[in-house]
């Protein structure tokens, strides 16, 4: 992983180590004061009341538990089924990341490099899928007659065909900014094409694939739409299917059963959260250096 | 990077002449076919043939209670036309849209204009702001009806002001649809932020200093200016902010489920209904109203705000 190296910053000069001005710090005092009820309080609304009774998660108020109680967690995993979604959602978003980074930037290398007109339209149809919104009628009828209809692999398949072009776009981008020059010199060498591209080409797109990767995971693990419709019997279902089953079956009470819904969302947000937190430096960097460039 | 040229083992110890030949473009192209095949396979399979068989299937006959698929011309619009739907629910979701989009960039521009310049802790508002992009939007769409309900924490904060305050924003037919779109700009603000700071930390240093020497004001800086230099993070910001929410469907689905009445009807929620209703050619219908709403006002905007890019 010496790809560090390739994302160091723009050649900004050293600047001085200025002191913190009186502007920089309405600044930040701004920001703070915003992020008090974007964020905090959203997340502490979250938390707290996950550990709630139901009657007091029923006020939907700030304070802290009179009671903590931690079984609403082994609820929903009894009732909210959490472990079997964890399994589903896990077996089919790992398969397809994988598959999408591995297939994407395999053919951005190929989109880069050739000139042909067939591989021109191919890329501008595999780029269309971002902004297209997805058939999901013929999806299923199409699932329907190769027979893995409401099946994890249909779902998967589905998934990989209409998130591939995420990476095709930001890719291909990349790869177009490369000199040709080391590929060309490796294949004089005589290395062959999948070995420049295992051992050139994939390594020096890390930066832009561990991005790309980051919000295909994130975009990949909450997928709902396409898991409603393609994912049948509660066997099957992802994490976001079985929090919307959850929360949708709660027949005794006319509201939500927050105190339950709540522990499912922090449950069900938990695991990205820990990724991100380990990948966050060099996503935000990432980002906010301008990986997604339109 | 030499290493990576080591001698492959034995197999294609290629020949000057073969290397010449695999530089000719001609047949050197040929051998991209292998890379690019698995990915267009693939979309071709699940995105390019479901979205041309979608335009066959929307003027058909097409229900859960028969297994035949019958062409019937126009008469499924006809009938989501006759029923109020088709109109209502477009009609919703460009409203939709366009309120997301605007609170989207207006929102996020801001937010990267406060936290523009690289420091310790301007990673750290960074980072946080970034939290809502990582929950799912149903997780979004639980947490905000939380803080929207008549007792939730939203209402006890005006209640200070003005006590007794107990609106239901998402009960409400003139405040539901704006609460929603709200909740769909919480939920990715984090990252439309990120982009207009990559943009404006794009801008070069010289173009403001000078004209701040020239004696513009903050105002004027950021309107002649930065904004101007800003028009390919805008252009994209602002497409995918609005073609996103013609989209929507998920925090839809956990907040209102397209109510009350249908003042949240979204497409996605009205093709669902259908959908579950067994009416699957309807639901073609509206599917492929939905692509064409993208493809009519999106291929406009992205054209206009091009040329908006060539004239700044």
């Amino acid at each position: 992983m010496s790809t560090t190296t390739d994302t160091a910053p723009p050649t900004t000069p050293p600047r001085r180590r200025r002191r913190v001005s009186r502007g920089d710090l309405a600044m930040q005092a701004g920001l703070a004061f915003i992020a008090l009820p974007w964020i905090v309080v959203p997340v502490w609304l979250l938390v707290v009341n996950s550990l709630k009774s139901y009657e007091e998660a029923s006020l939907l108020d700030l304070s802290l538990p009179s009671e903590w109680r931690f079984d609403n967690y082994a609820t929903v995993f009894e009732e909210g089924n959490y472990g079997m979604g964890l399994f589903n959602s896990l077996v089919i978003a790992l398969p397809t990341l994988a598959t999408v980074i591995v297939f994407g930037s395999m053919a951005a290398w190929a989109f880069a490099r050739s000139q042909r007109v067939s591989m021109k339209i191919a890329y501008n149809m595999s780029v269309l899928s971002i902004l297209l919104p997805p058939a999901i009628l013929p999806t299923i009828y199409e699932l329907q007659v190769l027979g893995i209809d409401g099946s994890r692999l249909g779902y998967y398949l589905v998934l990989v065909g209409t998130r591939l072009g995420v990476v095709v776009f930001l890719a291909t981008g990349f790869v177009r900014a490369m000199s040709p020059d080391i590929e060309e010199a490796a294949a004089i060498d005589g290395a062959s094409k999948p070995q420049i591209y295992r051992l050139l080409i994939l390594p020096s797109l890390l930066p832009v694939l561990l991005v790309g990767g980051v919000i295909l995971i994130i975009t990949i693990w909450n997928e709902f739409l396409f898991a409603l419709f393609l994912l049948r019997g509660g066997e099957r279902a992802t994490l976001p299917l079985g929090l919307f089953r959850f929360a949708s079956a709660a027949p005794e009470v006319a509201s939500f059963r927050w105190d339950l819904v709540f522990a499912h969302v922090t449950l069900t947000s938990l695991p990205i959260v820990i990724v991100y937190f380990f990948v966050q430096r060099r996503l935000v960097q990432g980002l906010s250096e301008g990986a997604v460039k339109g | 990077m030499t290493s990576t040229t080591e001698a492959p083992a034995g197999r294609s110890e290629a020949p000057a002449s073969s290397v010449r030949r695999r530089l000719r473009p001609g047949r050197a192209d040929r051998r991209w076919w292998p890379f690019a095949a698995p990915t267009i396979v693939l979309t071709v399979a699940f995105f390019i043939l479901p979205f041309l068989l979608n335009i066959y299937f929307a003027f058909t006959q097409w229900t859960g209670f028969s297994s035949v698929i019958a062409p019937n011309g126009l008469d499924n619009f006809r009938n989501l036309a006759d029923s109020g739907v088709l109109w209502t629910a477009t009609r919703v979701t460009v409203t939709y849209a366009v309120i997301a989009m605007l609170l989207q960039n207006v929102i996020s521009l801001g937010l990267a204009l406060l936290m523009q310049n690289t420091s310790p802790v301007n990673s750290f508002f960074r980072a946080l702001f970034f939290l809502p992009v990582l929950i799912s939007p149903l997780a979004a769409g639980y947490i905000w009806s939380a803080i929207l309900e008549p007792q939730g924490p939203l209402n006890a904060v005006i209640g200070l002001v003005s006590p007794g305050f107990d609106h239901a924003w998402l009960g409400d037919t003139r405040t539901v649809l704006a609460s929603v779109a709200f909740i769909d700009v919480w939920k990715w603000s984090g990252i439309v932020t990120l982009v207009y700071i990559a943009g404006l930390n794009a801008i070069p240093q010289s173009l403001v200093e000078a004209a701040r020497i020239d004696g513009a004001g903050a105002w004027k800086i950021f309107w002649l200016v930065k904004f101007r230099l800003l028009a390919p993070a805008f252009t994209f910001s602002v497409v995918v902010s609005f073609l996103g929410a013609l989209n929507a469907f998920d925090i839809i689905q956990a907040t209102t489920r397209g109510g009350p009445g249908s003042a949240s009807l979204v497409l996605n929620v009205a093709l669902y209904r259908q959908y579950a209703g067994g009416f699957f050619g309807n639901a073609s219908a509206i599917s492929l109203t939905i692509a064409a709403l993208v493809v009519v006002l999106g291929v406009p905007l992205i054209a206009a705000l091009r040329r908006r890019e060539l004239e700044g």
